[in-house]
């Protein structure tokens, strides 16, 4: 038994992003819950499941009792943070091909851009990230500390072994940019070059600012149904074809410097599942939603789900690779880069508005749509399909 | 120290900590198949035993990455960026992490030697640090 094509998205929801949304989580989780309701053309007494992540503040019952859900037969959640989001909607997915449900809200709403940093202990996500999202906090007698300083000691040894540079880095970056200049919801629209990124300051050298995702208040939601259920809805159905997880050997968060081969991420594991339930491969995927808290995340994804070959994925971002009409389409609503940082669900209601036609910068005929979440924690995909 | 933080990892993290304090290097050793292992944790990934010891290491390792980290950072850090920050490979096959010291991060090459030292955190307690050999 697989969840093959038993499941699809049929509803998306999504509030402007601000730095400031002036809101609570919960306030911003319930009216982008209503949105995706309404794009699907449900009604809160469909809803019988709920899936989070576990980093989510606002529990299920506060948002199923506001909504006047009468039951959740199907509830859960997905820990990691930004590694989460995919699996979040595979779990929904999951349950739904197990009978368990048959509509499943999935929601996150974060208050980032105005509520403080985790790592900094002034957010309420502290004690999670603590304990639990953020084990190398363990090196705080060192002032290594940040997702950032994570990523970049990851980066330095990739760009060494792999023959990469920064400027490789800056063209993710532009990319990204460049789909959000068409996005009037995207935080940061005013187009950058790779000189902008080379000029931008350090955060944690070799990473600079515009390596970095951006703070965020935002909200969103996705409606997830049986596939029989979806076809008699509003919208065009996009099947989740595949979902995978991953964690890879000797998990340690964010970043694993303890495991081996040092520069491999649960990336990997995650996309092997992915292709092997799709049967298809990465050349029949012709848009993607590449988790991108920092660039670098962006170029092992290129390498671990098989869109090129490791040292290869510097020449497939350059000149212009990822934007629309390049070798492959990345981030096409501007990424967490510069549409917004809700840990990726984001990029999976855009990985659904390039299955409906409805993208602003729209991959003509996409019939296939790729999500990942954050590759250096524990991950998942999702492949999804239209008719 | 005002508003610093001092995460240690936890239980399991105690004598890591404990034997920086008096200028040693130590890190688990699995009594069952004598395998090095860190981070620390309470049961050996490859024979199952949940007896160790922590065994003194030789403070030699190789150079596998590093940052320099800027602002934005906690109070604590303020005057103290840009602070360079390394990850190294110990001749027991385990990997960890300190500040670079005596030395700038201008000389650092991949792979290149280096060799344990101990200098305080922000909160004065000596902790592992590193310097090319």
């Amino acid at each position: 038994m697989s969840l093959k094509d038993k499941a699809a998205i049929v509803g998306i929801g999504q509030l402007p992003f601000a730095k400031d949304i002036g809101r609570s989580e919960e306030v911003t989780a319930l009216e982008a819950s209503r949105l995706a309701l309404e794009d699907a053309g449900l009604a809160p007494a469909d809803i019988d499941g709920m899936m989070k992540w576990s980093i989510q503040n606002t529990s299920e019952n506060a948002i199923a009792r506001s909504l006047g859900v009468p039951n959740l037969r199907f509830f859960g959640e997905v820990g990691y943070g930004g590694g989460g989001g995919c699996g979040v909607v595979g779990h929904a997915a999951a349950g739904i091909a197990a009978g368990m449900a048959r509509c499943v809200l999935v929601y996150r709403s974060r208050n980032r851009g105005s509520g403080g940093r985790p790592w900094a202990g002034t957010s309420r996500e502290r004690e999670v990230s603590a304990a639990d999202m953020n084990e190398t906090a363990l090196f705080s007698p060192y002032g290594f500390v940040r997702p950032v300083d994570q990523v970049a000691m990851f980066a330095r040894r990739f760009l060494h072994e792999r023959g990469y540079t920064t400027r490789h880095l800056g063209w993710i970056a532009t990319a990204m940019r460049r789909h959000a200049s068409n996005n009037p919801i995207a935080m940061m629209r005013q187009p950058i070059t790779v000189d902008d990124h080379q000029n931008s300051r350090f955060i944690s050298e070799p990473l600079r600012l515009l390596d970095c995702c951006l703070e965020t208040d935002g909200a969103a939601a996705v409606i997830v149904t049986s596939a029989e259920m979806a076809r008699d809805l509003k919208q065009k159905p996009a099947y989740i074809m595949a979902a995978s997880q991953g964690m890879g050997p000797r998990n340690w968060t964010m970043n694993n410097f303890f495991k081996d081969p040092l520069l491999e991420s649960p990336g990997a594991y995650a996309a092997r599942d992915l292709w092997r339930m799709a049967g298809v491969e990465p050349k029949d995927v012709p848009v993607a939603q590449l988790y991108d808290a920092f660039t670098p995340l962006v170029l092992a994804s290129l390498e671990e789900y098989g869109f090129c070959k490791p040292g290869e994925a510097g020449f497939f971002v350059e000149d212009h690779g990822l934007e629309v009409g390049g070798r492959l389409p990345t981030n096409t609503s501007g990424g967490s880069l510069s549409e917004a940082y809700v840990h990726g669900i984001n990029l999976i209601i855009e990985a659904t508005r390039q299955i409906r036609g409805t993208s602003l910068n729209q991959v003509p005929g996409a019939k296939l749509s790729l999500a990942t979440s954050g590759n250096m924690v524990p991950t998942g995909a999702l492949l999804l399909r239209g008719d | 120290m005002e508003e610093f933080v001092r995460r240690t990892g936890g239980h399991d993290w105690i004598p890591y900590w404990a034997a920086a304090r008096v200028r040693e290097l130590r890190f688990q050793r699995c009594t069952g198949c004598h395998r090095w292992r860190h981070p620390p944790g309470p049961m050996c990934p490859h024979c199952g035993s949940m007896a160790g010891e922590w065994a003194l290491a030789s403070g030699r390792a190789r150079l596998l990455s590093w940052v320099i980290v800027h602002p934005p950072v906690l109070p604590a850090w303020k005057d103290r960026v840009p602070v360079p920050v390394v990850l190294v490979e110990c001749d027991e096959g385990v990997r960890t992490m300190g500040n670079l010291i005596g030395a700038s991060p201008d000389a650092l090459r991949m792979d290149m030697p280096m060799r344990i030292d101990f200098t305080p955190s922000p909160d004065g307690d000596l902790v592992p640090q590193w310097r090319p050999a």
